[in-house]
């Protein structure tokens, strides 16, 4: 899932000040799931923002509606009616959303009211961690089902570097050493001979600038 | 100024469910609850690989079976339809179950420290050595030492006063050496005077105790408060009796994570807490009898049987009807987030599959009806508002705020209105100054209507729960805390104030701690001024 965090409310209100009715846009998918931008947070920022200018003796009209999944134009027209009458859109939905939603509803401004974090897991109700950072080409083979690329401060491909100790990162004690758990699980695992293994460094082909997935064999004859 | 929202008419559900219940423990408590449950519907009683007192009461009864050296590793379901995994002789089995009886019973344990250290032996007992021991004490000196171990509870008092009247009879001389004498328990008081009119001495001790022991005779020697000189007293018996702590039975750590059911004092199971008593769990249809949620002695445990035969005799005929009061899921708006399977208290939410279930996983959580206790906390958690309690669904509640006073009280049933009630008696003239809102527990007062309150003209607002470690669904007044700090925050973040919105906490006969609640708020908000951020069009 993509975690995402609330933007400050001194932030939103910034972005919205010149504007006198808005809409605050909502997604059912990950922002819902981790309880920043679904339904329910899109009332409490749009009473925050009425509130925050009726203070201010400058009010705003906040329209409020959530839909499926922000980063699927089918579900994005669903906005249309409401984005029609607005100045101005606030999206709680994650980085791909909110670009999304400004592309199809150009040229209507569209603004974050959240700050994307990372892919993670829901390990508690309010608690997530950063389990993947989508290089695009998966060593879990290698490392006993544990990514030292999102999960290892320095994303070190053949770890552990000398800074770990008693199990916990140099980089910050709080967070467990990912070679060290790597070590743990192949242990476990009998594979420990995996740790030999030299894993040759990445084609980092992000230089070749946004990355892009067609895939020719399913795509529709235009 | 406190008004009722108008009831929806219930719709009943008949319930396919199974009669047989299963009593975890074969102590003679669980054996007791088997007989009792047994003249209703069938019961399964297994040892859990423990205990097997109580396997000589009801080995043969029609209607119990009894499973020895298993144990219970799995629950899945719910009240009417557990499924327990068993593991036995190293092979897992499952059957299903219509509730559960806990009672594995606590143990007792010797605590030598809360002796000076004596060990026991041939004239020092302990108090259950000395109930198992068939001695001949006719005209021998015996002494209960009680208020040393087992302090919390009157268990020890109970059975030393009917071990003294006993030995009484067997011509035996019998004194009871106690610090304080507790007898606070239905027959207690009776046994005492008569344990008196027998001739059982009773003497009062202060401080430290000293116990000798030689070969013949144990001598226990204190202080004694009424006497003048402060000489210690030297009391030499033939026999010592001392009784033991009370700890829970080892394995009640492991079932409780298994059964997903709360553990509270010293181990035991069962939550500290008033609304729990006697025998209810944080989940419907699984209940502790006995010793397993604390010491516990004859009577009580016999009026717990008595009610736990009465909860699950409603599961007897394979059938059941229960009221259609659970929350409702729109799976239209439901992201499967898992968030109020998390937050339910109850163990009664299930995430459920179905084609026709309106959203991209076609699926959706569900709140059963045997297993919801209708708090609510799970509609006020869900990040979509997919999730709504009949009579108090948001826009029930939100219409009752169409035109609010200064003062808008967000209130529990279970403490918060019926302070109001009573503070309304008290000091009406105040109440005039307050809209008091009902609902099920604080835990479902959603962050929503605490902002839309004050949008809709109110200049603070309260939350009234239950005193802390007392909330019926046992944490919905901490969420409550919780969200009152996650509004302060909100409106300090947008330069308004944070403490225009606060909780109290009361008990119902609380009336005026909530009056005085009201009086401060309202002195506070006449301070701060209007609220500045109302939205009123």
């Amino acid at each position: 899932m993509i975690v995402v965090e609330n933007k400050s409310a001194e932030d939103i209100l910034k972005m919205v000040a010149p504007y006198k009715k808005i809409l605050v846009a909502g997604c059912y998918g990950c922002v819902t799931v981790c309880l920043a931008g679904g339904e329910k947070e899109v009332g409490l920022l749009a009473s925050q923002i009425r509130m925050a200018r009726e203070k201010e003796g400058n009010p705003i009209e906040v329209l409020e509606q959530t839909v499926e999944r922000q980063c699927d134009k089918e579900y994005l027209v669903n906005f249309q009616d409401k984005a029609r009458d607005v100045e101005a859109i606030v999206s709680l939905a994650c980085g791909i959303g909110i670009q999304y939603l400004a592309q199809v509803y150009e040229p209507i401004p569209v603004f974050p009211g959240v700050n994307t974090q990372f892919l993670g897991a829901n390990l508690d109700v309010g608690v997530w961690e950063e389990y993947c950072m989508a290089c695009g080409e998966c060593v879990l083979d290698k490392t006993g089902g544990i990514c030292p690329i999102a999960r290892c401060s320095k994303s070190l491909l053949n770890g552990p570097c000398g800074g770990s100790q008693e199990g916990k990162c140099e980089v910050d004690k709080s967070v467990d050493c990912a070679w060290h758990l790597i070590y743990d699980r192949l242990k476990a695992l009998g594979q420990l001979d995996k740790m030999a293994e030299y894993i040759p460094a990445k084609n980092w082909h992000r230089n070749e600038g946004p990355r892009k997935l067609v895939k020719e064999d399913l795509t529709l004859e235009q | 100024m406190l008004q009722m929202q108008a009831r929806s008419a219930v719709i009943y559900e008949e319930l396919d469910v199974f009669p047989e219940v299963l009593v975890i423990g074969c102590g003679t408590e669980g054996a007791a609850a088997a007989l009792a449950v047994s003249e209703n519907q069938p019961v399964t009683v297994i040892d859990h690989d423990t205990n097997h007192d109580g396997l000589s009461l009801i080995k043969g009864q029609t209607n119990i079976t009894v499973n020895a050296g298993v144990k219970v590793v799995g629950l899945d379901g719910f009240p009417g339809q557990f499924l327990v995994s068993f593991m036995e002789n190293g092979e897992y089995t499952k059957k299903s179950f219509g509730a559960i009886i806990v009672a594995l019973e606590a143990q007792s344990s010797y605590d030598a420290k809360k002796y000076n250290r004596i060990e026991l032996g041939e004239r020092i007992l302990s108090l259950s050595q000395f109930i198992k021991k068939d001695n001949d004490y006719s005209r021998q000196k015996v002494t209960f030492v009680l208020g040393q171990a087992d302090r919390d509870s009157i268990s020890s008092y109970a059975t030393a006063l009917s071990q003294a009247i006993a030995l009484k009879e067997k011509d035996a001389d019998v004194s009871i050496l106690y610090y304080d004498m507790k007898v606070s328990a239905d027959h207690l008081e009776q046994d005492y005077e008569l344990a008196r009119a027998r001739g059982v001495n009773f003497l009062k001790y202060e401080g430290d105790l000293q116990i000798l022991k030689t070969d013949v005779a144990a001598t226990v020697q204190y202080s004694e408060p009424f006497l003048e000189e402060t000489e210690q007293v030297k009391l030499v018996s033939d026999y010592l009796v001392l009784p033991e702590d009370y700890v829970a039975h080892p394995g009640t750590a492991d079932l409780a994570d298994v059964l997903d059911v709360n553990t509270g004092p010293n181990g035991f199971f069962q939550e500290d807490n008033v609304h729990f008593l006697p025998i209810m769990s944080n989940r419907e249809g699984i209940y502790f009898i006995g010793s397993c949620h604390g010491p516990i002695y004859g009577v009580e445990l016999e009026k717990e049987i008595e009610t736990v035969k009465a909860e699950v005799g409603r599961f007897a005929s394979g059938k059941t009807r229960v009221a259609s009061l659970q929350p409702q899921v729109d799976a239209e708006k439901c992201a499967v987030c898992l968030t109020c399977y998390r937050c339910c208290p109850h163990h009664a939410i299930e995430i459920v599959h179905d084609e026709s279930l309106n959203n991209m996983y076609h699926s959706a959580a569900r709140m059963n009806p045997l297993a919801c206790r209708h708090c609510g906390i799970c509609s006020a958690e869900c990040p979509g508002k997919a999730i709504q309690l009949p009579n108090y669904k948001d826009g029930q509640i939100l219409q009752q705020l169409s035109r609010p006073p200064k003062i808008v009280a967000f209130a529990c049933e279970n403490s918060g209105t019926l302070a109001a009630e009573l503070a309304n008696k008290i000091e009406p003239e105040l109440n005039a100054l307050i809209q008091v809102v009902p609902v099920p527990c604080s835990g479902k007062i959603d962050a929503l209507y605490l902002l839309k309150a004050l949008e809709r003209g109110a200049d603070g607002v309260l939350l009234i729960a239950c005193q802390k470690e007392n909330c019926k669904y046992s944490r919905g007044n901490v969420r409550a805390d919780q969200r009152k700090e996650l509004v302060r925050k909100r409106l300090e973040a947008i330069g308004l104030e944070g403490d225009r919105v606060d909780i109290v906490h009361v008990a119902a006969n609380q009336g005026n701690q909530f009056n005085e609640s009201i009086r401060s708020m309202v002195a506070r908000v006449n301070q701060l001024g209007s609220y500045p951020g109302k939205v009123i069009r």
